[in-house]
């Protein structure tokens, strides 16, 4: 990245910012995932006993280490180290796509894409510039959500159960290394359609046919594979990432100037 | 080093539209070089293949020995274009949107402050350098379009119709403002434009197109000689011989078109000899409006003679 492409990047982050249709949608995303449905989730085994119960037999058959805690405990730490992660690959995804989709339409209905390319930036580096700024936005909404988890899980068990929560390794691989390759392969192809739309409606189109299956995808299996052992997770977590490098590269070529002014 | 040479350049659009056909452009450094056509002729398409926006369907084009479809960033580095179609940033202050192309361009933050606000200050929006573009005129738009194209310092200027929607004032102003970089500055202007009498203040020499294609080009002199007359005289008299060809202006005006000034005394004479009163003669050359009308008439002419 050099000056000029990080004159973009602030340039976008700041639109975004500004922009009152878009930065509220940005705002609900961590809302709902990060305090909403955990603390949903929290409140529903507290107050459902009789249910909870029921599990035992269920809990016995997972592979799930020391037996010591309480029941209501064990359930709460199934819940967030097996099931709610999958939210941590929804947020990145969610919230990159809100800004990646008018990456280049929204340019484009402003007029103001002719003029970015008459500055003495390659295509690809403005590629690069956009992606990236979709990127940052979304892994600080992707921390930023984490933190706000924490903080509220933690007061909320402090105060229900009284005793805190303890997250395992599913944690560390998932936002350090899934989370990111997941949503810089979304953002990358979500950039690119956007490239090739003519309306802000048509990139919307197309980013929800691409992200839907995904995170269908997500939800189905992800938190099969949590359970299973979290050197599979850092296995994928690498892949994705080695995908997600190999898209970056592979677009050079793809675009030229007439066929984004189209 | 030219500061524009196009070879042979062709643009046909995907469908099947040839907006410009075998291009041959020499423009040296320091010109004004004004671009002149009427609606839909290819002075758009011929700026965007200056720049490397466009691919060339033949032939090629350099700008200071750089070829803008090869290496695009380091063709806009030394360019500064405006045309319709580049708009700025709705969100952001006039003093924003000039920072953020001055950084855009490779000019630090500092410096480009500085730059941006003399600019602002030149085209007469220092007033308005910290609203929201979106409260601006077109004229203002226009304005600091013309700002953000000159923040960089470019080599060479692309002015795709710069002064429409202008007032005459600001016209003026920008007219004269192009006249100064070329001359104090030595910056190299592409001039596409409609307003001919502007044109022939400003420019140092000139291309004619049509229908995408160049059908003259040189110094206001050079066209003039293309014309079969060179010159218009204008005579008041009570009584005009009807076998001279001339151009009814007035009660007893008359405009005829003449190579040059040895024919006039024929003409007086030949009035006289019929007992016609003169009361005025006068004699001017052909303006660049007059010459563009003559010669894109007879090109198309001989279009259609073909
Ligand atoms: N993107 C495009 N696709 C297809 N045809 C085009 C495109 N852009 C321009 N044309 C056609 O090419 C021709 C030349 O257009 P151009 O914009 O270069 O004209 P111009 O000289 O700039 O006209 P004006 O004085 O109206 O600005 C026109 O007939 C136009 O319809
Ligand atoms: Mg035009």
């Amino acid at each position: 990245m050099n000056k000029m492409q990080v004159a973009i990047m602030k340039k976008d982050l700041r639109g975004l910012v500004f922009n009152k249709r878009l930065f509220p949608a940005l705002l609900i995303v961590p809302l709902i995932f990060a305090l909403v449905l955990p603390t949903i989730l929290i409140l529903t085994v507290h107050f459902a006993p009789e249910d909870i119960s029921e599990m035992q037999q269920l809990l016995d058959l997972l592979p799930l280490g020391e037996q010591s805690q309480d029941i209501q405990m064990r359930v709460i730490g199934l819940m967030f180290n097996y099931i709610i992660p999958v939210f941590f690959i929804i947020i990145p995804i969610m919230s990159a796509t809100i800004m990646a989709a008018s990456s280049f339409v929204g340019e484009k209905e402003k007029r103001t894409l002719e003029t970015l390319l008459y500055c003495p930036l390659s295509l690809h580096q403005i590629f690069q510039a956009k992606i990236f700024a979709s990127f940052l936005l979304s892994m600080f909404v992707t921390f930023l959500s984490f933190i706000l988890m924490m903080l509220a899980a933690e007061t909320e068990l402090l105060l229900i159960a009284g005793s805190p929560l303890l997250l395992n390794i599913n944690w560390l691989v998932t936002l350090l290394l899934l989370s990111p390759s997941v949503s810089l392969m979304a953002i990358i192809l979500i950039v690119r359609g956007s490239a090739k739309a003519q309306s802000a409606e048509e990139a919307q189109q197309r980013t929800i046919f691409l992200i839907l299956p995904v995170l269908l995808l997500v939800v189905g299996q992800f938190t099969g594979i949590l359970l299973v052992s979290a050197w599979l997770l850092l296995g994928i977590g690498i892949v994705f990432t080695l995908i997600a490098g190999l898209l970056m590269k592979s677009g050079r070529n793809k675009f030229n100037y007439e066929t984004l002014l189209k | 080093m030219k500061a524009i040479l196009a070879e042979n350049l062709s643009k046909t659009y995907p469908k099947g539209k040839k907006a410009v056909e075998g291009l041959h452009l020499s423009i040296e450094p320091g010109e004004v070089f004004g671009f002149l056509g009427p609606n839909g002729a290819g002075k758009t398409t011929t700026v965007k293949l200056l720049n490397g926006i466009l691919s060339p369907t033949t032939g090629s084009c350099r700008i200071f020995d750089i070829d803008p479809f090869q290496h695009p960033e380091s063709a806009h580095q030394i360019s500064g274009v405006v045309t319709e179609h580049a708009q700025m940033y709705d969100h952001l202050t006039g003093l924003q949107n000039l920072v953020f192309y001055g950084t855009v361009f490779g000019v630090n933050t500092k410096e480009s402050e500085l730059r941006a606000n003399q600019l602002l200050e030149t085209f007469g929006l220092a007033d308005s350098a910290n609203q929201r573009l979106a409260t601006y005129s077109t004229g203002m738009r226009q304005r600091l379009s013309l700002a953000r194209a000159m923040l960089h310092r470019p080599k060479i200027l692309f002015l795709d119709e710069p002064t429409s929607g202008l007032d005459p004032e600001s016209t003026q102003h920008v007219n004269s403002m192009i006249q100064r970089l070329a001359k104090n500055e030595g910056i190299t202007v592409f001039l596409c434009t409609h307003q001919l009498r502007y044109a022939q203040e400003i420019c140092s020499s000139y291309g004619l197109i049509d229908d995408g294609t160049v059908f003259a080009t040189g110094q206001l002199g050079t066209l003039r000689s293309l014309v079969s007359s060179g010159l218009t005289v204008r005579i008041e008299a009570d009584h005009f011989p009807s076998d001279i060809p001339h151009k009814k202006t007035g009660e007893r005006t008359v405009e005829i078109n003449v190579q040059d000034e040895s024919e006039i005394p024929s003409i007086v004479r030949h009035i006289v000899e019929q007992d016609g009163s003169v009361y005025h003669v006068s004699a001017r050359s052909l303006s660049l409006e007059e010459i563009y009308f003559s010669l894109l008439e007879s090109h198309k002419s001989k279009k259609e003679n073909l």
